[in-house]
């Protein structure tokens, strides 16, 4: 094994064994395990039941007719969502859920509900599988023992120690939300547990007004027809949603895994540049350099420590790569549902490889920034002089310009920053999924890669002049001079 | 052959000459003290052998080569700045340094494991090095310079931090090196580990060589002290270039501090005093040491 590499190995398990480094591994699972545990509680509440007691017999059908379309009509735009991430055809020919009304919800129960619509718009095996959400409310008998026809009052104290209970359902025990009386005639009478079921209540009112809208118009010499489409009348309202396969959600899907990068990239670099920064200067602060000197040229320790950081970094990135892979793919749940589409958006050949080129030479131009510091630095408070101003000058443009992206991708600060080797790699990686021309590919890669080989070389004299000082850390003019003395 | 020769060499600090015109070389074998004060150049002169710096002008060779990390697999450096990397086990950090002097894994791990237990630090081999006490680490230390076996053995102040008990230990292991056949040079402003180890000797002073040659040779740089007790005055015997009267006379005897004139021995000036009945109550003869000569030699330069 050559010297470059004995170092870069040293050094790489050296930083692997802190604790720091196994902390910074832990993030990406923890802030995976985090979101997906927090949009649990994001989660639909779970089915409650309520119950019917209809003297009449008429009301009750219609009551849960109306349910049940409300529902569907859910369950509709929870698929049109979902054809859109993964790119398919609507539910229902055109309709996305947003503006069905009744007629098309009736259809969509009709071919089949979701099941027949997943069947139409056949999803590729890559996306992750549909769960329409439960319904919010189940109807079930009124319970054993509980009088249906001995007025209001004695049905209201028999149904009143169920609603301060669960009630048996064929889904198993289920709060009882709602319980409904309604008489042959006179006023319908509703009893809840205070707790579930206002939504209810509200559609049982609105279904309850519409019935009595119909009696009357038809009282009053209306056709029934007549007064059926009167009473089904609304008022149109054109909605307009992103169409299919575009627009901004459609960008944001295709970006997140640039973006993520972009996180990556920085939280990275900072995190291992600060601990091969501790490193450099515990070498130059026990006096142990003279002894590698002795053996390693400058430019191999060097070259073998941005190796070993390197290596540290993709370390890094790989676990959580991996962590998120395996979140996309086998764990269902919030971060599947955006992950997947997003990384079936990388689907041009070039994504791959240009993502890793920014990735790599971003890592790279930081690294060497840190080393700098490192070897200019007899301790951290003397790191810390040179340290805040670099990575201010680093994070904050950079999160201007990530705002930016988020905002408008093709807004004109990324667009510039993308031409200043130092941002290059953040602004390329997180302009890469809202588009960029293959010229500003090229032109950016080309200028990253002199810069790069620059800041190696001016970089690297100061490295090499400056490991065996034990003054006061250079000022700007000293360091200047540095950079430009060839030996 | 020789294992190092310097030859006008000259390195500069911005306006401060560190290093000034010096030439010297040292036989391979046996162990070479390179003595100075501090900051006479000892540590300058060290890193252009290892070629950690580079001379202004001048040349130099190590083992019939220039300098270069090269003839890393046949040298072996202890600075005088010394550290080792904390969180590395011993073990491991002689194998490491081992391995960037050329070895291979297996060859580092049983040298390395030779000298743990060579110096005695058997039970600690798996232990990092922040949990050892100094004495230990600078005995891991010198294992890490010794670990390839070196043809030449460089040690920049090697004594210093050590106690007495551990100075002792390095010093028989310079031994055992230089009886091992390797060259050992070590820079140190301590006289008295000078004169126990080197055969031969360069002295420094502001960058300049003062001195080169055997401890014989240093001490022949002074006269030697003699002092001896006496009725009359000695300063008209024969080969005395001067007598000084130290203390008050007691009894009628007087003490003397007498410089003898050169090419005379205190010995022949001790038998014309018995021979012609020049009466002595006491001859005491002073050999002037290496700090002796230190002083002299650098002291006033």
């Amino acid at each position: 094994m050559n010297r470059i590499l004995l170092v870069a190995r040293r050094d790489f398990l050296q930083i692997i064994s802190t604790r720091a480094f196994k902390i910074t591994l832990l993030i990406v699972p923890l802030m995976l395990g985090l979101v997906t545990f927090g949009t649990s509680f994001l989660r639909p509440p779970p089915t409650v039941a309520y119950v019917i007691a209809d003297a009449g017999g008429k009301v009750a059908s219609v009551i849960e007719h109306r349910v049940e379309l409300d529902y569907q009509r859910q369950v509709m735009r929870d698929l049109s969502a979902y054809a859109a991430r993964w790119k398919l055809p609507p539910p229902e020919g055109g309709e996305d859920g947003y503006q069905a009304d009744d007629a098309v919800v009736e259809r969509f129960i009709a071919r089949g509900g979701v099941d027949g619509a997943l069947g139409r718009m056949r999803p590729p095996a890559s996306a992750t599988a549909f769960k329409p959400q439960p319904p919010p409310y189940l109807r079930v008998a009124v319970p054993e023992g509980v009088p249906a026809a001995q007025g209001v009052e004695t049905f209201g104290r028999a149904i009143a120690p169920y609603l301060a209970n669960d009630i048996e359902t064929p889904q198993g025990k289920r709060p009882l939300a709602v319980a409904v009386y309604v008489p042959a005639r006179g006023p319908l009478r509703l009893w809840t547990n205070g707790r579930n079921g206002n939504s209810l209540i509200d559609m049982i009112q609105q279904e309850r007004t519409r019935l009595l809208r119909l009696a009357l118009l038809t009282e009053s010499g209306v056709p029934p027809a007549a007064a059926a489409r009167i009473e089904a009348m609304e008022a149109p309202v054109a909605v307009s949603a992103p169409p299919t396969g575009g627009g901004r959600s459609q960008m944001m899907v295709r970006s997140i895994v640039p973006l993520a990068l972009v996180y990556l990239l920085l939280t990275a670099a900072l995190v291992t540049g600060g601990m091969m920064l501790q490193g450099v200067i515990e070498e130059r602060s026990n006096r142990l350099l003279e002894a590698v000197l002795a053996c390693v040229e400058p430019r191999e320790l060097m070259i073998g420590k941005l190796i070993g950081l390197g290596a540290v970094g993709l370390t890094i990135v790989a676990a959580w790569i991996g962590c998120a892979l395996l979140a996309a793919f086998s764990i269902d749940g919030a971060v599947a549902d955006y992950l997947r589409p997003s990384l079936a958006a990388l689907n041009q050949p070039w994504m791959i490889p240009v993502l890793a080129f920014y990735f790599f030479c971003g890592y790279l131009v930081l690294a060497m920034l840190y080393l700098t510091i490192g070897s200019l630095s007899n301790s951290m408070q003397d790191a810390q002089a040179y340290l805040m101003p670099v990575t201010m000058s680093i994070i904050v443009p950079v999160f201007m310009m990530m705002s930016g992206v988020i905002r408008n991708p093709g807004s004109l600060l990324p667009r510039v920053m993308s031409w200043i080797p130092l941002y290059t790699p953040f602004a390329m990686l997180a302009r890469l999924g809202s588009g960029v021309t293959g010229v500003e590919i090229l032109g950016t890669g080309l200028l990253l890669v002199i810069f790069l080989t620059v800041e190696l070389m001016l970089l690297g004299r100061v490295f090499r002049a400056s490991l065996l000082n034990t003054g006061q850390p250079p000022k700007l003019g000293a360091f200047l001079k540095l950079m430009l003395r060839r030996n | 052959m020789t294992a190092l020769v310097l030859d006008r060499v000259v390195k500069r600090f911005g306006d401060f000459t560190a290093v000034d015109d010096l030439s010297f070389s040292v036989p391979e074998g046996g162990v070479f003290g390179f003595l100075g004060g501090n900051g006479a150049g000892k540590t300058t002169s060290v890193r252009m052998m290892l070629d950690i710096l580079r001379p202004d002008s001048g040349r130099l060779e190590i083992l019939g080569r220039p300098p270069a990390r090269a003839n890393a697999p046949q040298v072996g450096f202890l600075p005088e700045e010394r550290g080792l990397y904390r969180l590395m086990t011993v073990l491991d950090t002689i194998i490491y340094f081992g391995r960037l002097k050329g070895m291979s894994a297996a060859a580092a791990g049983r040298s390395a494991t030779a000298l743990i237990e060579r110096l005695g630090l058997g039970a600690w081999a798996k232990t990092t090095l922040d949990k050892l006490s100094k004495g230990m680490s600078q005995k891991v230390q010198l294992a890490t310079a010794l670990v390839n076996a070196p043809r030449l053995l460089i040690l920049d102040e090697p004594f210093s931090g050590l106690d007495p008990v551990n100075q002792g230990v390095l010093e028989e292991l310079v031994r055992e090196a230089a009886a091992g056949g390797a060259t050992v040079i070590f820079s140190t402003h301590v006289m008295q580990h000078a004169e126990r180890l080197s055969d031969r000797l360069l002295l420094l002073a502001h960058g300049r060589k003062v001195f080169e040659g055997t401890q014989a040779e240093a001490r022949a740089q002074l006269p030697p002290r003699l002092q001896l007790t006496a009725q009359a005055d000695p300063s008209r015997l024969p080969g005395v270039a001067r007598a000084v009267a130290s203390g008050a006379a007691r009894d009628g005897w007087q003490e003397w501090d007498v410089t003898l004139a050169p090419r005379h021995e205190a010995a022949d000036l001790l038998q014309h005093c018995t021979a012609n009945g020049f009466a002595l109550r006491s001859f005491d003869l002073y050999r002037p040491s290496l700090h002796d000569v230190f002083l002299h030699l650098v002291g006033g330069a």
